[in-house]
């Protein structure tokens, strides 16, 4: 399917990248910007969302290799966590960063005060819904808005057409659908050993290196809990509608690689950047979209999340897409 | 002087908890609050709510809490005016966009910053309040030390709090999950052409309380029964109202739009006698309230387990419908 508003070049493809060791595992290759750090657990390690001397050299890396670089703030910060969130916000101003990606209003209006120029994202827990919301966000600097997954397509494009924000447009792996202030699987897995230190806290061992599923006792329902946050227990996937997304001029495509391994990561960006050059280029023959190959990655099978307007759950295959 | 709010699940209830010694009763519109049909007001009822309130010198908060689809903005506009012009005093909202809306249209309406909000820190209140807020209500996880700390950044701001909470920590809810939607969501219009969201309260369904379901947590290697519920619940408070007061909260919400009328009638009663007693004596005894209040959680949670298995129970057939109708199966 051709498509003359958009061309190779203003297409971006992006996903998220945790710490300095996975940045050395995964081959990001295929993708034109990264995310850095994980928004939801300031206590994993490395994390560069709270490691503000690991921020300089992730940066250059990936402004070396001709990529945007992002980063991540904390989403849920208490009273308490402000501080060092604070100083997290000293240290990226400091670099050459991209765009910040912030989840809370309190940072979004932290950075408002002290006239930062750097354009903001607003995360997938800033709750954005409306295109009335869009344009008061604009107004503290945010460019771009990841909508809420609960929204449609018909939905984002809206706002995209009606708001002077970009939209990112998630279309592959878990969504994220409840972020916690402590670590579920630390509180509840028969398998974490809870220490605590001296002060009371409790000290982790990371039993999030594991991959943890929630399961309805009766069957049914999974979800998949990497411990500050609870994801859909399939993977949304929209490799087979590529083209319709493009069509519809959205051009900034996110991958959710939060929990996955290097080789996810590596093969849904080979996937997706072959199937935005497929739906662009001129001379395309039909092939196979990759939705086989995603579908094995996928534990618990494909969705396409809220973007068809039914449960997050539903997968709806191009053919229904197009018959209905 | 601290205002008491008391729910208005039905048009019963809203009348009712008035007579209880509520100072204010707040109601959600068909399709625009975080609550199914059942527990929403049309608009004939919502107008004898206010009518009946300020016959007796007390005010209704309207509940239009949804986060709406951007083409439903211009209807929410619409119904806010229309309650503000029959007396409503204040409306309960999520959407920041709708809130900045309300306070440049009708800059005599109070707004409340609703519980979807998600308020995690002071900065958050500093936020809302740049944008109009008069009430910001906070989550139900709060101890008291942060509330206090919440005030003194935001002396000007109205707190809010609700009569029940959660221990600190665990899941964000409400204002942060989808849990419920994921597996149930379906979009139906009612004949105003308003979609009801079914399954997701953020947009104006009802939350179906999947965490409420038994769930096993588990790794590869281990799988093991565990019958664990994903979130603890919230329940009713009062040892610590003295402490809440002297933190500066302004506005004391009672739960419940979606329990009995009897059992919403008696809290609001405890709590009327409880601050009245705190603002009345400089040694508030709370104790034999604390032991009224005591068989009032029991009936709270009898209540509540009764109403989770219905909810749980259309989540599992809507989440079938969905699943029939993905018919690919990847």
């Amino acid at each position: 399917m051709n498509n003359n508003k958009i061309d190779l070049s203003s297409i971006e493809l992006s996903t998220n990248v945790a710490n300095p060791k996975q940045l050395r595992q995964c081959d990001i290759s295929a993708f034109d910007a990264i995310y850095l750090g994980d928004f939801s657990c300031m206590d994993y390690p490395n994390n560069f969302s709270s490691h503000p001397e690991l921020l300089a050299d992730a940066v250059a890396e990936i402004h070396n290799a001709g990529k945007k670089a992002y980063l991540r703030i904390y989403a849920t910060p208490g009273n308490e966590d402000l501080p060092e969130v604070q100083a997290m916000l000293d240290a990226a101003l400091a670099l050459p960063f991209n765009a910040l990606e912030v989840h809370n209003l309190g940072v979004l209006r932290m950075l408002k005060e002290r006239g930062n120029s750097t354009p903001i994202h607003l995360g997938v827990f800033g709750n954005l819904y409306t295109d009335a919301t869009a344009r008061v966000l604009k107004d503290y600097g945010v460019e771009r808005v990841y909508p809420n997954p609960e929204l449609s397509l018909k939905e984002i494009v809206y706002i995209r057409d009606n708001t002077p924000v970009e939209v990112l447009f998630p279309v592959h792996g878990k969504i994220p659908l409840v972020i916690s202030e402590t670590c579920f699987i630390v509180e509840n897995s028969q398998c974490a050993t809870q220490k605590v230190n001296p002060r009371g806290k409790l000290v982790c061992d990371f039993p999030c290196n594991q991959d943890y599923w929630l399961n309805r006792s009766n069957g049914g329902w999974v979800l998949k809990d990497t411990g500050r946050m609870t994801l859909s227990g399939k993977d949304l996937c929209m490799i087979e509608h590529m083209p319709e997304l493009l069509q519809q001029g959205l051009c900034c495509f996110y991958v959710q690689s939060h929990g996955e391994t290097p080789e996810y990561v590596a093969e849904t960006g080979r996937l997706y950047r072959a199937a935005i050059e497929r739906a662009l280029a001129t001379d395309a023959l039909p092939g196979p979209s990759g939705v086989e190959t995603l579908s094995q990655l996928a534990k618990e099978g494909l969705c396409n999340g809220y973007y068809f307007e039914g449960a997050g759950q539903t997968y709806v295959g191009r053919e229904q897409r197009l018959g209905a | 002087m601290v205002m008491m709010m008391a729910p208005g699940g039905t048009k019963e209830m809203a009348m009712r908890v008035l007579d209880a010694g509520a100072d204010s009763t707040y109601v959600g519109v068909k399709g625009w609050s975080r609550r199914g049909n059942a527990e929403e007001l049309p608009d004939d009822q919502i107008h004898e709510v206010i009518d009946y309130a300020r016959a007796r010198d007390k005010n209704v908060r309207i509940v239009v809490n949804t986060l709406p689809s951007s083409t439903e903005i211009p209807m929410f506009m619409e119904r806010v005016k229309m309650y503000h012009e029959w007396g409503a005093t204040g409306f309960m909202i999520s959407d920041i966009g709708c809130m900045q809306l309300v306070r440049d249209q009708i800059p005599t309406a109070e707004v409340h910053t609703s519980v979807g909000c998600g308020i995690v820190n002071y900065a958050d209140v500093h936020f809302l309040t740049e944008l109009g807020a008069t009430y910001v209500v906070l989550p139900y996880r709060l101890s008291v030390a942060e509330i206090e700390a919440i005030k003194r950044e935001n002396p000007n701001t109205g707190i809010e709090v609700f009569l029940f909470k959660t221990p600190s920590g665990g899941k964000i809810c409400p204002g942060k999950c989808m849990m419920s939607s994921y597996f149930s969501f379906e979009r139906t219009l009612d004949e105003e052409g308003k979609d009801l969201f079914f399954g997701s309260a953020s947009r104006g369904g009802d939350c179906l309380r999947v965490c409420q379901t038994e769930w096993d947590l588990e790794t590869e290697a281990q799988r093991h029964q565990q019958e664990i519920t994903i979130k603890s619940n919230p329940s009713l408070w009062l040892t610590e109202l003295p402490a809440y007061l002297k933190a500066g909260v302004g506005c004391l919400k009672v739960p419940g739009r979606d329990r009995s009328v009897e059992l919403v009638c008696d809290i609001t009663n405890v709590y009327r006698r409880a601050v009245d007693e705190i603002l009345g004596s400089d040694a508030p005894k709370l104790m034999p309230l604390e032991r009224e209040l005591q068989a009032l959680r029991e009936r709270w949670k009898a209540e509540r387990n009764n109403r989770d298995d219905g909810l749980i129970s259309s989540a599992l057939a809507a989440s079938n419908r969905a699943l029939v109708a993905d018919a690919i199966g990847y």
